[in-house]
């Protein structure tokens, strides 16, 4: 026995050095050596309505979804392949950097020929915006540079004149928008200031003389960077700039420029250079702008918030400068729920090819001359892949609740909506990039290839973790504002409400000191867990900085200090959040096997947060023998959850041309007969 | 038993000549006929000996469809379920045939139209002649196209798929090869030599019967007014979300730019079922993105759906006007394509709930799950 296996190695090392086919005098060794693609669905079968479950991890618009899905299948714009004897659409990466960029526009007026952006900007109301989210998501999908260019246009550029302009502006400039007979990019981050805004040096002045503004770049540092779009296609840009008037700075403002003509040549006055090209989102065209004494209309002051009349007056709204610029920075939020929602889409796809491939390709055998094992039966293999695949539904749960309370934003629920969205956004990227990571050493070589996508995907979603505000800072963002909650709170003795801290006024839970089974998975003794953990750390982090102020130390200075508690908090805080929008979702659901199922998948999210989470052993909420316990569950959930794993991937609704060749017939794919 | 005379079978070596044998119905595919059928492919595929299955019609048609009237006979009689065994044994067939391991070569001389497409279009090879008229009319007549059409007719160049399944457009021998829908167009004249010609096949690859077959090929022309020289304006209006859309887009056009193919196509739009016309569109859509397996299944609860008549007598309805009083007058309800909402479409495509015994459509695992490449010179 083992003789034959010596046997086929050293043909196998044969053929890898002679590269000659192995002698078939001996036909008992050939169909060992051969291995056969058999589809996963032969031998998986589904345990739950998986078009229901998808139905509940997007939410809403799936009939719109599909058609865009289906517009980009039958365009040759979108570069369709096959391989393996069936179609895949993915960008070619292999172009330069100037085709991509090209390219990626031609897509776009290909989509918006077809309809797809109409009322992007012009309708409002729930209903278009959850479409305009959904629309946007499926663009994602297919390549990342898609989507941020039209995140530029239609939601920096396009919300900035809905959100700071007035009639006035929108009339002119949403149907122009949302028709592409305006090109918009959004220039607010400079080379010296970036997440900081407050701090950006470009300055406009006002001359009543000729009722103008005049936009400066006052030094190198101010000069805007990363500007989406500006490098080749933008004509017009909203630009952040301070205001000075007659001397005094009145903060920051908004204002629209144009910054090429008609035949996309730059503007006197303005200056234009190229970022260059990135680790990824090469078809994007990033640039640099500086700007010479550049005059604009006085109307080109995006009113909403403070004006400036004819003869030079200021006038705002909102006396206090910070919250004048407070308000500014709000439309920013819906680039936060987009970020977001892209990055689950993409973990999804990260998942759905690597579990998929895990389900089809085969390594070792664990009794010798024995079958060689499927990836995905491997013990270490589910762990590798299924805690990742929890915590995607978990915060696919999570970033739709998001969407749902921005779409229903009132002005009390913003301030709500600012931190949660800075957690979500922060948590859920930082999520995608670890996903694909998995995925790519998960799927071996395959992973190196473009094709496959899981790897290529790192490069693209990269910059989700600092674009839009750096996820270290909207953490920090998130503790800040608890610790203002609770201090407030505290002082009015008012009882807590919003942000879910609900739980701090009732008495604090008690967890019991030996951790079954039926325990760990029973949601209330989940939610207890997490509770007691945000609280603790609330009032962890609050006395700490308490106690230090009142030996006179500001409160700035003393966030800073104790950064590691903030940081522990802020986790806390969104996990907990996560996890009850999973609860919410799972409480809505008839009993059945999805019910069944999706208790499950929360379970290992739960879970696999206590796991990871240090903390909990740190303060004493854990005890040694409880954080065993937990490991232990873990395991288990992760053989419970793999006959699922095929079905729980398929619910993504991601359309086979949109994964990769990996997931399918790979054999076939890379065939001799294929080239 | 007239099964054993309503499909024909030639043994010629290791072929299978199959020949559906009711010409004055146009071989319409009975229930009887479907059972053979499905039996025959079955039984050759495990047989070694067999290399090849050849299917032709006899007479002026291929097939011109299923035989609709004894299901909308117990449709009437309150016995929808009959109809739905009939329907479950049809989409099985043609889920054995789009996976088929050996080649199926599909003789296209004449007439196919829906479950004649079905029967066909899902095999490897499709030949057509200059007498082929293809259609699938199902929204004239309250159905939607099935038989797996949503993954065929989806799979076509741009959104060719969407007018043809649509409109009910007729296409002939040119315009199928054009769009894929047939791999190959021999003159009938040669269609003997052909076959002959393939008997002698002693082997499944496909690459080999694609030999023969190209030495018969014809280059045919396209005719002048072929509607697939207008796939720039099909896919500029076929391609909208709905279709009312897809309508009001086609009226543009017309304004712009009057035709009669336009007008025609506009006309055969306003005169299908309003339900169905939604429904197809959907189906189609949703086909563009699922596996031929997941497109029958789909369309086994659609035609459930349609057959139960909770939301929409059309079938019943379309049968009267074009069959049986042939008034060609048919009264559709929901009469307004505004009259039917999304979430009456919706319900097409949810399980049969409520019924006892009723389930999805089980198709068994099959090794070749490669549907055959529809439009495979794409």
């Amino acid at each position: 026995m083992s003789e034959n296996v010596e046997l086929r190695r050293a043909h196998i090392i044969a053929n890898h050095i002679l590269r000659s086919p192995p002698p078939s005098s001996n036909p008992s060794l050939t169909p060992e050596v051969c291995f056969q693609y058999s589809p996963p669905e032969l031998n998986e079968s589904y345990g739950f309505e998986v078009k229901e479950m998808r139905k509940l991890l997007d939410g809403h618009n799936l009939e719109e979804r599909d058609w865009l899905y289906g517009l980009m299948m039958q365009s040759n714009l979108f570069n369709p392949k096959q391989r393996g004897g069936q179609i895949f659409v993915s960008p070619d990466y292999n172009q330069t950097m100037e085709q991509q960029r090209q390219i990626s526009m031609k897509r776009i007026l290909y989509l918006l020929e077809k309809g797809v952006f109409q009322g992007w900007l012009t309708e409002t109301g729930p209903e278009a915006e959850l479409k305009k989210f959904a629309l946007y998501e499926v663009c994602g999908i297919y390549d990342y540079s898609l989507s941020a260019k039209l995140g530029v246009h239609f939601l920096l550029w396009g919300n900035a004149v809905k959100f700071f302009g007035t009639k006035r502006h929108h009339e002119k400039w949403l149907k122009y928008t949302e028709d592409y007979v305006v090109n918009g990019c959004f220039a607010m981050t400079e080379l010296g200031h970036g997440t900081n805004v407050r701090g950006i040096e470009t300055v406009t002045t006002y001359d009543p003389t000729t009722e103008e503004f005049v936009i400066n770049t006052p030094c190198e540092s101010a000069q805007k960077y990363w500007i989406g779009e500006a490098a080749n296609h933008a004509n017009h840009a909203i630009v952040i700039s301070q205001l000075s008037m007659n001397g005094t700075n009145q903060g920051i403002h908004v204002f629209i420029a144009q910054i090429r003509d008609h035949d996309g040549n730059t503007c006197p006055n303005v200056r234009i250079a190229d970022c260059g090209h990135k680790i990824g989102l090469n078809g994007v065209d990033n640039g640099r702008i500086w700007f010479d004494n550049l005059r604009i209309p006085r109307e080109n002051l995006l009113n909403s918030v403070a004006d400036v009349l004819a003869d030079g007056k200021y006038v705002s709204s909102i006396k206090d400068p910070d919250q004048r610029f407070g308000a500014f920075l709000a439309p920013l939020t819906s680039g936060r729920v987009t970020i977001a929602s892209s990055a689950i889409y993409s973990a999804k796809l990260g998942l759905a090819v690597a579990i998929r491939y895990s389900l089809s390709r085969r390594a070792f055998s664990v009794a010798a001359n024995g079958p060689e094992v499927l990836l995905l039966d491997y013990p270490s293999h589910q762990r590798r892949l299924l805690p990742l695949l929890a915590k995607t539904y978990a915060m696919s749960f999570a970033v739709n609740d998001l969407k749902m309370i921005y779409v229903k934003r009132t002005p009390e629920t913003n301030k709500a909506i600012h931190v949660v969205s800075s957690g979500f956004k922060a948590v859920l990227t930082w999520h995608n990039m670890r996903t694909l990571q998995e995925c790519r050493e998960a799927v071996g070589g395959q992973g190196l290839k473009t094709e496959n996508r899981v790897g290529h995907l790192k490069g693209e979603y990269d910059v989700q973790t600092t674009f839009e505000g750096d996820n270290n800072v909207l953490m920090q963002l998130v503790s800040k504002a608890l610790f203002a909650e609770y201090v407030s709170c505290k002082k009015r003795n008012k009882p807590f409400k919003g942000l879910g801290l609900e739980h701090m006024n009732s008495p604090r839970p008690v967890l019991p000191t030996q951790l079954t089974s039926s325990t760990l998975r029973c949601s209330q003794f989940q939610k207890s867990v997490f509770c007691l953990r945000e609280r603790d750390l609330l009032e962890r982090f609050t006395s700490e900085v308490a106690e230090l102020q009142g030996r006179g130390e500001s409160r700035e200075f003393l966030f800073l200090l104790n950064h590691q508690l903030s940081e522990d908090l802020s986790k806390a805080f969104t996990e907990k959040a996560i996890l009850q929008t999973v609860l919410d979702a799972e409480a809505k659901l008839p009993p059945g096997s999805v019910k069944d199922v999706l208790g499950l998948v929360r379970s290992m999210y739960a879970l696999i947060s206590l796991e990871e989470d240090p903390s909990l052993l740190r303060y004493g909420h854990l005890s040694r023998d409880n954080v065993g316990d937990v490991r232990k569950e873990v395991s288990k959930l992760c053989g419970e959850l793999r006959p699922h794993a095929l079905a729980l991937v398929a619910s993504f609704g991601i359309p086979d041309a949109f994964l990769s060749p990996i997931a399918f017939n790979w054999v076939e794919a890379n065939a001799w007969s294929s080239l | 038993m007239a099964s054993q005379s309503q499909v024909l079978v030639e043994v010629k070596s290791s072929v299978r000549i199959l020949t559906l044998n009711r010409p004055k119905q146009l071989n319409a595919l009975c229930f009887n006929m479907i059972s053979r059928l499905l039996q025959l492919f079955l039984a050759y595929e495990k047989d070694p000996s067999v290399k090849l299955v050849i299917l032709k019609g006899q007479g002026r048609a291929f097939c011109a469809g299923g035989d609709v009237p004894p299901v909308v006979n117990n449709i009437v009689q309150g016995k929808w379920r009959l109809g739905a065994d009939f329907f479950r044994d049809q989409y099985t067939l043609n889920y054995v045939m789009a996976t088929y391991s050996k080649p199926q070569v599909s003789i296209l001389n004449g007439i196919v139209m829906g479950a004649g497409a079905g029967v066909s279009i899902h095999g490897r090879f499709r030949i057509a002649t200059e007498n082929t008229v293809f259609a699938m009319p199902e929204t004239a007549l309250g159905l939607f196209p099935d038989v797996g059409a949503s993954y065929f007719l989806s799979r076509l160049p741009g959104y060719f798929g969407e007018y043809v399944g649509l409109t009910g457009a007729r296409l002939d021998g040119a315009e199928m090869l054009a769009c894929g829908l047939a791999t190959h167009f021999v003159l009938s004249s040669s269609l003997d030599a052909l076959e002959a010609d393939l008997c002698k096949v002693g082997t499944s690859d496909p690459s080999f019967v694609s030999t023969i077959l190209d030495a018969y090929t014809h280059h045919p022309y396209l005719k002048q007014k072929s509607a697939y020289y207008r796939l720039d304006v099909i896919d500029r209006c076929f391609s909208r979300r709905t279709v009312e859309e897809i309508i009001s887009a086609l009226e543009r056009e017309a304004t712009q730019e009057p035709d009669d193919w336009i007008l025609t196509t506009i006309r055969a739009l306003k005169k299908s079922s309003p339900s169905s016309l939604k429904i197809s569109l959907r189906s189609i859509r949703e086909g563009r993105l699922q596996g031929v397996g997941q497109c029958l299944i789909r369309e086994y609860r659609m035609v459930c759906h349609v057959m139960k008549g909770d939301l929409s007598k059309d079938l019943v309805e379309g049968c009267r006007a074009i069959l049986i009083d042939k008034d060609r007058n048919p009264k559709w309800k929901p009469k307004r394509l505004e009259d039917m909402k999304d979430n009456m479409v919706d319900q097409y495509f949810e399980r049969v709930e409520e019924e006892e015994r009723w389930e999805d459509l089980k198709l068994s695992p099959r090794n070749n799950l490669r549907a055959s490449k529809i439009a495979a010179k794409l």
